[in-house]
C-alpha cells in the first residue's frame, strides 16, 4: 500500500525542508519531504563530478555552529562530525599582500598579520566583535538568527529589536543608534583602518549574509561574517554531512523522504492547502499527496506562490507583489577547480604554511573599488563586463582538503567553491543564459588571475574545472529562483518583520495551512536550520506540532495575541 | 608529499559531535550493497549496528552522481540489476511502499551490427525468438526451448544457491547428481561459454550476442569450470531491470530501515583498523581517531585490505594471508563514455525497436570480432581497431536523472584490462575520442552539436572513486575457478564466519560475488544473527527452501 495522506507534507528537500521534517517529526506527526532530485539536502551538496573530488557547488562552511538545532535534534547521533581550521581566511592583493588572518582557534596568526600590514595594527571592527565574548556572542547570533520576527500587530521599537536586548545586556556603551542606520560598508570605512582587510569583510558579509552596500543592513552583514568566524569550519566531508545528520533525524524518527519526486503543484481548495501533486514521471508511484494539517513550502517565496499555487488563488497585488520580489544578491558564479598544488601567492612558500593554509582567500583585495566594480557589473549594468580585468573579478576562493583528506585524493586539491559576483539571470541585460555562454571567457580571465597572483596556478597545475551558474543553478536546485542562495534580497525592506514582505514574515501565508520554510525568509540561507527553526513557533501556536521537552522557543520570541505560546511542553 | 591534514582541535564547545568512542552490537566495514543489506537485516532483528562508509554517500556501486556537472545525473557502477526477482530483501522489506520501483523494459538486449541488422533479447521469449528468426528460424526455436529449460535451472538451482553458503565441491557434486536440473548443471561447469553458446544456437551473429551475454560479467570465454554461470546470465540478459530515480535510490531505501530501527549511517569515515583484543575482532578504527567497538565486526572488502590491511598482521591466519597475497583481481573491467545530449542516440537499424533496448551492443559483426577484442583484453592489450561495447540511455526509462527537460544521459562501455600499456592516466582521452567515433557510426547523430556534455572513466576511475575496486575490479575479484563456490574467499570462510573470532566477511570477494546479487550481504547477516543470538524476524524464500530441501538434506 502507498501512504498518500500525512500530516504534513514538506515541499523541497533542501536544508530548510528537511530540517523541518526533522523538527516535526521528532515530535511525533506523519512528515512527507517531496524532493525533485536523487538526494536531498540542496544547497548543502557535496558532488563528485570527477571520481574521487569532492566540490561545493554552492555551501560551503558551517555557518549554524550557534544553532539551537544541534541539541534540539541530537544531530551528533546521526553521524554530525566536524573540522576545525587553524586559518579561516587570508587577503591577498595584485601588490603582494598575503596576510594570514587565521581564526578563532588561532587567533595569534590573524594579529601578526594585523601587527605587520594595518596601519594601526588592529583588525578594526570597532570592539563589537571584540567586545563580545561566548555567551554573548551566541546569544547575539541567535537573537540576529534564531528568533521568529516579531508579530505584526506588535509595534516594535528599537528596545524590542532582539539584537540590541543583547548589545544593552552585555556591552550597552556600544549600542548606539546609528549601528541601525548604517551599511556595512559605512562600517568597514570607518573602524576597519586596512583597505584590503575592508575587502575582505566586504566580500565575506556578500557571501555570508547581507550585500555591504545595503542602508541599515549592518547588523545582518557583520552577523553574517560573525556566523562564518564562530563555527571557525566545516562539516567533516563537506556540508552534505550536514544534510545527512539531518535527514537522517528525520527518517529515524519515521519521516518519508520521496526523491526523485518534484511537485508539480500545491493543491488548495477553498483557500486552504491541502496537498500537493508530483510530475508524472515521479518516483513515487501515488502522484496526490495529502496533508491533513498543513504544507510547507521549502521553495523560494516566488515558486511557490507564481509556480505551485498558481495566480488563480490570490489577488492580483499580492501576485504583484510575489513577483516584485527582489532577487539581487545572491547569484553566484562558482567555479571549481582540480589541481596539483594549492596556489602558492606571489610565488612564496611562506605566505600560506599548509599547515595553517586559510580556507578562504579573498584576492585581490586592492582596493574597494573593486568590490564596487563588481557590485555595478551584477546589479546596475547587469551583465557580463565587457573587459574581464582583475577590478571585475576579485573572488573568492574556498578550499577545504588541507584540513580534510576525504575531499580529494592524496597528491591534488580541489579549490571549491570559488565564488564570483555575478547578476540573477531574470535581470541580465542579454538574457537568463548570458553568463552561460561566456563561461569558458568568465573561466580563462578568472584563472589567468588566480596565475598572476599565484604563480604556481599555470595550466599544468590544473587538472579540470566545473562551472555552475546560477542559470545552471535554477536547473539543479528548483526551488532556488535566480539560483539565489537567499531567495529574496537581504535588503532593509526584506528583512526581518518585513522578509520577503509583512504579511509573510511569520512564515504563514493568505493560503490556509500553507507555511512557508525556505531561503526567503527571515533569517535568508546559509544552512543554519534557523527557518524551521522560526517556523516551529509559530507552528506551535496554531496548534499544529506540540513538540516534547526537548524544544526550547528563542529568548527573543514574542508571541502573537490570543494564540498558545511557543513555550516548553 | 605532504600528508593532508586533519584540522585543529577547538578550544571551545561549538556543537555535539559523533563520539571519539561508541559501541556497538555490529559494525559493518563499507556502506555498499552487500554492506547496506546486512545491517538491514541485523539492525531489525534488534541488533544495534552501524555502518561504516569511506565516501560521502553510501552506496558503494549503488551509486548515482551527478558525474555530468552541473544537471546531469548517471549510475557510474550498477546499472543493470539482474537479480530483482530474487533477491530475499525485496520480499523481505516492504521497499515498494517507499516508492523503490524497478524498470524492466521488455526490449532487454540487442545488438546492432555494421550492415544495420539487429538481433534483440526480449524479456519475452517469443519476440526474442521473432527477432532471431530473421536469420535463423532454427536457432529461434531452438532457443526458445532452451531457454525455458534454462530458466528451471536458474529457479531451482542457480538462483537459491545464491542465498546459501556454498558446498564443498564433492558435497555439491554429490547433491545435484539427484536431480535432472542438477545434473543439467553439472554439465554445464564443465563446458566452457564458447562451446555451451555454440551448442545452443548457429548462426554467428546470434552466437555474437548470446556470447557477449554469458560472458560480459567476467567468465572467461574459453574456460571450463563455470559454465553453471552461462545460463543464469543469458537468461538475466532478459531479465535485468533499472532502478527509477538512479542505482542509489536502493541504497537509500536500505538506509531507511537501518535507519529507522535504530542504526547509524557514518559516512566520510575510512577504516583504518581492526582492533583485536586476545585474538578476537573487537571493534574498528576511523581515520579521524574514532573507535567504534562492536561485538560482530563484518568487512565487505577484498582479503587483501581486510587481511592484508586492516586486520593486523600478527592475526591473520596463515592460509587468509595467502589469499590476501595471491588473491585475483577481475580479468577485466570497464571503460564508460558518458554523453549528456539534447537527443537521444538513435540507432539507424532495421529495428526501430532497437532504440527502446534497454542495452545495444555494437562494435561486432562475428564472434571472431568479439572474441578477438576479449583475447586482447584478457591479455592485458588495447587494440582500438577491434573494440564494441554495450550502450544505455538511461533517461529512456528514467527521465528524473536529467535536469534539463528533455535532455538524455547515455553510456557507451567497453571491456578493457584494468591496466593498459603507458597507464589509463595518459591513454584515458584518446579511448574516450574513439569510442565516442565509434559509437557514432551506429548512431549517426551522436554529434558534435548534439552533445551537451561528455565524459569518461577508466578502470583507474572506479578504482579512485571506489578503492576497494582494485584495478575496476567491480566484481572484488575474478571469476574464475579457484576463487568461486566455496573457495570465495577460502574455504575456511564459509557463510562469512572467518577463523578470527568477531570478524565476518559480507563483500562481493566473498561467495556467491559481486554485481549485486545481494548473496554476500545476505548470507553474512544469517550467520551473524544465529552467532549473536539474535531473533530471526525473516524466512528463507519458498524457493531458497526448497533448494535446502533438495539438495543440503
Amino acid at each position: 500500500m502507498h501512504e498518500e495522506t500525512f500530516d504534513v507534507v514538506v515541499v523541497g528537500g533542501g536544508h530548510n525542508g528537511s530540517t523541518i521534517a526533522a523538527y516535526l517529526a521528532k515530535s511525533g506527526l506523519s512528515v512527507a519531504v517531496c524532493e525533485a532530485r536523487p538526494e536531498c539536502g540542496g544547497g548543502q551538496e557535496n558532488t563528485e563530478p570527477r571520481p574521487g573530488f569532492r566540490i561545493d557547488p554552492h555551501a560551503t562552511y558551517l555557518y549554524g555552529g550557534a544553532a539551537p538545532g544541534f541539541d534540539q535534534l541530537e544531530l551528533w547521533k546521526y553521524g554530525m562530525r566536524m573540522v576545525y581550521y587553524p586559518s579561516m581566511s587570508g587577503v591577498v592583493t595584485l601588490d603582494g599582500v598575503a596576510a594570514n588572518m587565521g581564526s578563532r582557534w588561532r587567533p595569534d596568526i590573524g594579529e601578526a598579520a594585523n601587527r605587520r600590514y594595518s596601519p594601526d595594527g588592529s583588525g578594526g571592527g570597532g570592539g563589537l566583535v571584540e567586545a563580545l565574548p561566548e555567551p554573548a556572542m551566541r546569544e547575539l547570533l541567535r537573537a540576529l538568527f534564531w528568533t521568529p520576527p516579531h508579530p505584526r500587530q506588535h509595534e516594535i521599537d528599537e528596545a524590542d529589536l532582539p539584537w540590541w536586548q543583547v548589545f544593552r545586556k552585555h556591552v550597552p556603551e556600544l549600542w548606539s543608534e546609528r549601528l541601525l542606520d548604517m551599511s556595512y560598508c559605512d562600517f568597514l570605512e570607518e573602524f576597519v583602518p586596512w583597505e584590503p582587510s575592508r575587502v575582505a569583510g566586504a566580500m565575506g558579509a556578500w557571501y555570508c549574509g547581507a550585500h555591504p552596500s545595503w542602508d541599515g543592513m549592518m547588523l545582518p552583514s557583520l552577523g553574517g561574517v560573525m556566523l562564518f568566524g564562530y563555527s571557525g569550519g566545516s562539516p567533516r566531508g563537506g556540508m552534505h554531512t550536514y544534510a545527512h545528520a539531518i535527514i537522517r533525524c528525520a527518517i529515524a524518527h519515521g519521516a518519508r523522504i520521496l526523491t526523485n519526486s518534484p511537485v508539480e503543484e500545491i493543491i488548495v481548495r477553498n483557500g486552504r492547502a491541502i496537498g500537493v501533486r508530483l510530475a508524472a514521471d515521479a518516483s513515487f508511484p501515488e502522484k496526490t499527496i495529502w496533508a491533513r494539517k498543513a504544507v510547507i513550502s521549502g521553495a523560494d517565496v516566488k515558486q511557490t506562490f507564481l509556480h505551485l499555487v498558481g495566480r488563480q488563488h490570490m489577488d492580483a497585488g499580492f501576485a504583484q507583489r510575489i513577483a516584485d520580489v527582489s532577487l539581487k544578491g545572491g547569484s553566484l558564479f562558482v567555479m571549481s577547480v582540480i589541481c596539483r598544488e594549492l596556489p602558492k601567492y606571489h610565488g612564496r612558500d611562506d605566505a600560506f604554511p599548509e599547515d595553517v593554509y586559510p580556507s578562504c582567500v579573498v584576492g585581490p583585495a586592492d582596493s574597494m573599488d573593486f568590490f564596487h566594480t563588481q557590485t555595478r557589473d551584477a546589479y546596475s549594468h547587469k551583465k557580463v563586463p565587457e573587459s574581464l580585468t582583475p577590478e571585475h573579478l576579485t573572488m573568492m576562493i574556498c578550499s577545504h582538503d588541507q584540513y580534510d583528506p576525504t575531499r580529494s585524493p592524496e597528491g591534488y586539491h580541489v579549490l571549491s567553491p570559488i565564488y564570483l559576483e555575478c547578476p540573477p539571470p531574470q535581470y541580465d541585460a542579454e538574457g537568463p543564459e548570458s553568463y552561460n555562454r561566456h563561461k569558458q571567457e568568465i573561466v580563462d580571465a578568472a584563472l589567468a588571475l588566480l596565475e598572476r597572483m599565484a604563480p604556481n596556478m599555470h595550466s599544468d597545475n590544473i587538472v579540470d574545472v566545473f562551472v555552475n551558474t546560477p542559470y545552471d543553478s535554477e536547473f539543479r536546485n528548483a526551488g532556488m529562483s535566480g539560483g539565489n542562495w537567499y531567495g529574496a534580497r537581504q535588503s532593509a525592506d526584506q528583512w526581518f518583520g518585513t522578509r520577503p514582505m509583512p504579511e509573510l514574515a511569520r512564515y504563514r501565508t493568505p493560503i490556509d495551512g500553507l507555511y512557508m520554510c525556505s531561503q526567503s525568509m527571515h533569517p535568508g540561507g546559509l544552512c543554519l536550520m534557523a527557518v524551521p527553526y522560526n517556523l516551529m513557533h509559530i507552528l506551535i501556536e496554531d496548534g499544529i506540532v506540540e513538540p516534547a521537552s526537548w524544544w526550547y522557543p528563542s529568548e527573543w520570541y514574542v508571541p502573537e495575541k490570543g494564540r498558545p505560546k511557543a513555550e516548553v511542553a | 608529499m605532504v600528508r593532508k591534514g586533519y584540522g585543529i582541535e577547538p578550544t571551545e564547545h561549538i556543537l555535539d559531535e559523533f563520539p571519539e568512542h561508541s559501541t556497538f552490537d555490529v559494525a559493518i566495514v563499507g556502506g555498499g550493497p552487500n554492506g547496506l543489506i546486512a545491517a538491514a537485516y541485523l539492525a531489525r532483528a534488534g541488533l544495534r549496528t552501524i555502518v561504516v562508509e569511506r565516501r560521502h554517500e553510501v552506496g558503494g556501486g549503488l551509486a548515482t552522481e551527478e558525474t555530468l556537472f552541473p544537471g546531469y545525473y548517471t549510475n557510474p557502477h550498477a546499472v543493470y540489476h539482474m537479480m530483482t526477482d530474487y533477491m530475499p530483501l525485496f520480499r523481505d522489506f516492504d521497499l515498494d511502499a517507499h516508492g523503490l520501483t524497478f524498470v524492466k523494459p521488455n526490449a532487454q538486449t540487442a545488438a546492432v551490427f555494421s550492415d544495420g541488422t539487429s538481433v534483440m533479447l526480449c524479456n519475452q521469449v517469443e519476440d526474442t525468438k521473432d527477432s532471431i528468426a530473421k536469420f535463423s528460424q532454427r536457432d529461434a526455436n531452438r532457443f526458445g526451448k532452451v531457454m525455458r529449460s534454462w530458466r528451471r535451472l536458474v529457479d531451482d538451482v542457480i538462483a537459491p544457491g545464491t542465498y546459501l553458503p556454498p558446498m564443498a565441491p564433492m558435497d555439491m557434486i554429490e547433491a545435484f547428481e539427484r536431480t535432472e536440473n542438477g545434473r543439467e548443471v553439472l554439465r554445464l561447469t564443465e563446458m566452457s561459454p564458447i562451446e555451451i553458446i555454440n551448442e545452443l544456437v548457429e548462426d554467428d551473429r546470434v552466437r555474437m550476442l548470446l556470447l557477449y551475454a554469458a560472458c560480459m560479467w567476467g567468465l572467461n570465454p574459453h574456460e571450463s569450470g563455470l559454465g553453471f554461470l552461462v545460463p543464469l546470465y543469458v537468461d538475466r540478459a532478459a531479465n535485468k531491470a533499472l532502478c527509477y530515480g538512479g542505482s542509489h535510490k536502493l541504497a537509500g531505501s536500505l538506509s531507511r530501515e537501518i535507519l529507522r530501527n535504530g542504526g547509524v549511517v557514518l559516512d566520510n569515515a575510512e577504516v583504518t583498523s581492526f582492533i583485536v583484543e586476545d585474538g578476537r575482532v573487537t571493534g574498528i578504527e576511523v581515520f579521524d581517531g574514532r573507535v567504534i567497538e562492536a561485538k560482530a565486526v563484518l568487512s565487505s572488502l577484498p582479503p587483501p585490505l581486510t587481511f592484508g590491511e586492516l586486520l593486523p598482521a600478527e592475526h591473520v591466519p596463515t592460509e587468509l594471508k595467502r589469499v590476501a597475497d595471491q588473491w585475483e583481481w577481475d580479468d577485466w573491467s570497464f571503460f564508460t563514455l558518458s554523453v549528456a545530449t539534447n537527443e537521444a542516440p538513435r540507432y539507424e537499424t532495421d529495428d526501430p525497436w532497437v532504440n527502446d533496448a534497454f542495452m545495444v551492443v555494437t562494435g561486432f559483426d562475428s564472434t571472431e570480432q568479439l572474441l578477438r577484442h576479449w583475447d586482447n583484453v584478457l591479455a592485458g592489450r588495447l587494440d582500438l581497431d577491434c573494440v564494441g561495447g554495450h550502450a544505455t540511455v538511461e533517461t529512456r526509462y528514467d527521465p528524473t536523472l536529467v535536469r534539463i527537460p528533455g535532455h538524455h544521459v547515455s553510456f557507451l562501455q567497453v571491456h578493457v584490462p584494468g591496466d593498459v600499456e603507458g597507464g589509463w592516466k595518459a591513454r584515458h582521452d584518446e579511448v574516450a575520442e574513439c569510442l565516442l567515433e565509434r559509437w557514432s557510426r551506429y548512431a549517426p547523430n551522436l554529434t558534435p552539436d548534439n552533445i551537451v556534455l561528455s565524459t569518461a572513466e577508466s578502470p583507474l576511475d572506479i578504482e579512485t572513486r571506489l578503492p576497494n575496486m582494485v584495478r575496476g575490479s567491480i566484481k572484488h575479484g575474478a571469476y574464475n575457478a579457484l576463487q568461486m563456490g566455496v573457495f570465495r574467499p577460502h574455504d575456511t570462510c564459509v557463510g562469512g564466519r572467518t577463523p578470527v573470532e568477531g570478524l565476518y566477511l559480507c563483500g562481493a570477494s566473498s561467495y556467491p560475488g559481486g554485481l549485486v546479487i545481494g548473496g554476500p550481504g545476505y548470507i553474512a547477516a544469517n550467520s551473524v544473527a544465529d552467532d549473536l543470538g539474535a531473533q530471526k524476524w525473516w524466512t528463507p524464500p519458498r524457493y531458497v527452501e526448497r533448494y535446502r530441501e533438495t539438495y543440503l538434506s
